[in-house]
């Protein structure tokens, strides 16, 4: 009766120590490509624009509908009980804690990691990280490395736009939406702001754009099985990135908000 | 030369390559046929250490090929070209930079930009393609008759001593077919090179080959000159001969 959870059990395992142990040894590559400088400049920049440049229009978006969200909630929830310029330290707070940085790996997740499993993938399955390896060039130091330094470089300068436009378009809505004037919600705002705060969120955002773009690019090298494969593994890479950021993001307040 | 010997490289529990003992001596043109998912590519990547055998070795020029070595696979493939099924030209880059990439690095920095230049449009002017009219384009705006000469073109840019060919001549229609074949042929003589070609086109194999293999379920089943191989007396092999003059009346015809 327990052989089959068991199995079942032994099977997972394995399979999560084998992600682990290719994503140990695909970050311990890319350092070691970075390290000896086999990066192209070039190839950075590149990814720099793709992930971080063409990004800003969506995260901005995304940011504003949030600051908007968390301000008319909280304004919903407060009027008549709690003072309403509590209100600023409430979006600031989410915004900065939680909504900009999780908000912007997510959208990052579907723009950009799921883009970087789909190429690479493809580039797997029509043998061009074949050929990669028989022209005596290393595919990680060409394609994830730079890949991988950008999701780092990238995403805390993305979260700090998204912090600020978060927190500006929620000052916005309570104006707009309670009567709460500017004065009022940066007073509230400033009130419980801690500077430290700023520092969990960007420590997230360096995490996130970290994890991103390594399960990214591990599961685009792990693509098998043409067009189909390409498909199933990009959609599995998704998962895998969303959940990897929802659960990061479940850790960091017990080890950083203590 | 390269010596595959016991060669066996299984996949899932299956075995593909069921211990293949083969010698392809220096300067031959060495055809390598079989059925479809009967192991030709996977011994063809075990040459340069893209899958790595779980039994058996395979040596080439005297060393033998270790596929977690870095030095040594680097060696080993600084000296061969391999020409993929698909060309597998690298989508992002034109053709100017996807040939580039078969200059070995550690050359290429001791290589002027008049130097390189010279080798890369030498290269596309020995696949019969006119550099000028070429070099600035991405492979999607290639047909795959110039895709498969660019990928040949960045096979033989680094001068390699031994080019190996995983089915040349998929996907094209007889008249590239043939020229491909005649460009192989060339190739290997202007080269002075060891090529080994895994293929489906029987009769063009024979016609380019000094020596012949085949394979089926992962072992050796024929090995000889293409004139022992029209002669054989093997029900298994007799099947792919006649077959194959069939076809190539076939494609005889077509062309005419």
């Amino acid at each position: 009766m327990l052989a089959r959870p068991l199995g079942w059990l032994g099977r997972l395992s394995r399979l999560v120590a084998e992600h682990a142990g290719e994503m140990g040894l695909l970050v311990g590559r890319s350092a070691r490509a970075l390290a000896t400088f086999q990066v192209a400049p070039r190839a950075l920049i590149q990814q720099i624009y793709v992930m971080g440049v063409q990004s800003v229009p969506i995260v901005v978006v995304a940011a504003i509908l949030s600051g908007i969200v968390t301000s008319q909630q909280g304004g919903y929830q407060f009027q008549g009980s709690i003072p309403l310029y509590i209100l600023g330290s409430v979006v600031t707070a989410s915004v900065v804690l939680e909504l900009g940085p999780v908000l912007t790996a997510i959208v990052l997740v579907g723009r950009v990691g799921a883009r970087i499993t789909a190429e690479l993938g493809t580039m797997k399955v029509s043998e061009q990280i074949d050929a990669y390896h028989a022209l005596g060039r290393d595919p990680v130091a060409i394609l994830a490395a730079p890949r991988i330094l950008a999701g780092i470089i990238v995403l805390p300068l993305l979260v700090a736009i998204a912090n600020v436009i978060g927190v500006l378009a929620g000052m916005v809505a309570a104006r707009l939406t309670v009567g709460l004037g500017f004065e009022s919600f940066l007073y509230g705002a400033r009130l419980f702001w801690h500077n430290w705060d700023l520092f969990y969120s960007l420590t997230k955002a360096v995490t996130f754009g970290f994890a991103i773009p390594v399960i990214a690019v591990h599961m685009g090298f792990r693509t098998q099985g043409g067009a189909a494969g390409v498909g199933s593994t990009t959609t599995a890479a998704v998962v895998f990135m969303l959940l990897t950021v929802l659960v990061l993001d479940a850790l960091f307040p017990p080890l950083l908000l203590q | 030369m390269i010596a595959y010997r016991a060669v066996f490289k299984a996949f899932d529990d299956q075995p593909v390559l069921a211990g293949v003992d083969l010698r392809v001596d220096e300067g031959e043109m060495f055809g390598v046929f079989g059925p479809s998912g009967t192991g030709k590519s996977v011994l063809l990547k075990t040459t340069i250490g893209l899958i790595e055998p779980d039994r058996g070795e395979v040596e080439v020029e005297g060393e033998a090929v270790r596929p977690g070595d870095r030095r040594n696979l680097a060696r080993i493939r600084h000296k061969v070209g391999y020409v993929f099924q698909n060309a597998a030209l690298f989508d992002s880059l034109n053709v100017w930079e996807n040939v580039e990439m078969g200059i070995p690095e550690e050359e290429l920095r001791g290589l002027s930009r008049l130097e390189r230049t010279r080798r890369i449009w030498r290269s596309l002017e020995l696949v019969n393609l006119d550099p000028a009219l070429v070099v600035t384009k991405l492979p999607a705006e290639l047909s795959g008759g110039m895709r498969k000469r660019v990928g040949i073109a960045r096979a033989i840019v680094g001068r390699p001593r031994i080019l190996l060919w995983d089915e040349p001549t998929t996907g094209l229609d007889p008249v590239n077919t043939a020229a491909v074949e005649r460009l192989i042929e060339q190739l290997s003589e202007e080269l002075n090179v060891t090529s080994v070609i895994v293929t489906h086109d029987i009769e063009g194999g024979l016609l380019m080959c000094d020596r012949v293999a085949m394979l089926q379920g992962g072992r050796l089943r024929f090995c000889g000159t293409p004139a022992e191989f029209r002669a054989s007396d093997d029900p298994f092999v007799r099947a792919f001969a006649d077959r194959s003059a069939a076809q190539a009346a076939l494609d005889h015809l077509e062309i005419v």
